[in-house]
């Protein structure tokens, strides 16, 4: 149906506007979904997507259509950029709890949501990002362990030992045990 | 905590959808190449060769005696000025296509939501009506064509789009498009044909 990406790269180089916007519309969500999950700012994660994109431009821009999918490589390249940006920042976390709040944090959903955002925060940067890949973007394994550039046994037991973790710290917030389905 | 209890929790931190200013942003980043410029010699030297050619021309028209219209290089600046208007009139088309599809138009048949609409080549979209099948619509100034009884045999113009609104009949039924920004200033015509 539509032109391949590598083409909409290629126009987009050209000085093709829409192309790129194209591409953007196409895969702007979940990037955008991502960088704000781990950076816990809507101003960062949206330069970090502008910058992705703007990125593939460049003559330079490592993407192989024959290696990768268009969507897995930027994803990859959401990484690359926070992680560039947190050695700049020299901040250990993103995710502030109050990042997320809002006006409505009195509800209990509200403070749970803060809990589990903090939860999250609280996994080591590599567990985190498996994590935010397989749970929010349900990416496969094998796309995952490409973006980190690991193997898929070690993917799986970071994700593995995130959930344990999560499990561990958000116990008091079990579903059943704190009613907060049972409230909404 | 089973597996799933724990994925409900964790569904419960949801990400705030992105603002506006993240696809502008990207537009304002994007490298657009530089106008050309006029500055070299031999641009202008090509510049005043058309202005003398032109004027030549004005001479000869004025000195002659035959019609204007009928005269070659009238009828080349005329299919080189037509050619321009469509080409406008296509481009304005195109951009408001474009600003509906960013408005997350919801299309409703009679007053009932319907599929979404869908955007085809050409700065057309078709809108499924039920029962009816498939119509296109435009912008773009179609030449209406009607059987000698008044028939319409290709597009008619079928209604307008105003602010943030489409509307046009088609079938007999009214068909109503609603984006969430005004996608013209003012008023422009819709045209519409069926695709069966």
């Amino acid at each position: 149906m539509g032109e391949p990406p590598q083409q909409l790269i290629r126009d987009a180089r050209r000085g093709k506007e829409e192309a790129l916007l194209r591409l953007f519309d196409e895969h702007h969500l979940p990037l955008f979904r991502f960088a704000w999950r781990l950076t816990g700012s809507i101003a960062d994660a949206e330069d970090i997507v502008q910058d992705c994109f703007v990125a593939l431009l460049r003559p330079d821009c490592g993407f192989d259509p024959a290696r990768t999918t268009v969507r897995t490589y930027l994803f990859g390249a959401v990484r690359n950029q926070w992680l560039k940006r947190l050695r700049r920042q020299e901040q250990r976390l993103a995710p502030e709890p109050m990042d997320h709040r809002t006006p409505e944090t009195e509800t209990l959903r509200n403070e749970v949501t803060r809990v589990v955002a903090g939860a999250i925060a609280e996994l080591p940067a590599t567990q985190r990002e498996v994590l935010l890949l397989a749970h929010y973007e349900q990416l496969s394994l094998a796309a995952i362990a490409e973006i980190m550039q690991l193997e898929i046994t070690a993917v799986k037991s970071r994700l593995q030992r995130a959930r344990a973790a999560l499990r561990e710290i958000l116990a008091a917030y079990a579903p059943e045990r704190s009613g907060l389905y049972e409230r909404q | 905590m089973n597996d799933n209890e724990l994925d409900r929790l964790l569904d419960l931190w949801e990400a705030p959808p992105p603002r506006r200013s993240l696809r502008d942003g990207l537009q304002a980043r994007f490298p657009r190449s530089d106008r050309r410029g006029f500055a070299s010699p031999l641009r202008w030297a090509l510049a005043i060769l058309l202005a003398s050619v032109a004027l030549a021309g004005a001479v000869a028209i004025a000195q002659s005696s035959d019609t204007l219209s009928d005269l070659p290089v009238v009828r080349t600046l005329n299919d080189l000025y037509q050619n321009f208007l469509e080409a406008r009139q296509a481009g304005r088309a195109k951009s408001i296509v474009t600003r509906i599809a960013e408005s997350e138009p919801q299309v409703f048949v009679d007053g009932r939501s319907v599929a979404p609409l869908e955007f085809g080549p050409a700065a057309t979209m078709n809108v499924q009506i039920p029962g009816e099948g498939v119509y296109s619509i435009t912008s773009y100034p179609v030449a209406e064509r009607r059987t000698a009884d008044g028939r319409p045999t290709g597009w008619v113009e079928a209604g307008h789009i105003h602010g943030k609104v489409i509307e046009f009949r088609a079938a007999g039924k009214q068909v109503r498009i609603e984006c969430n920004k005004p996608i013209v200033d003012g008023d422009r015509p819709v045209f519409a044909i069926h695709r069966p």
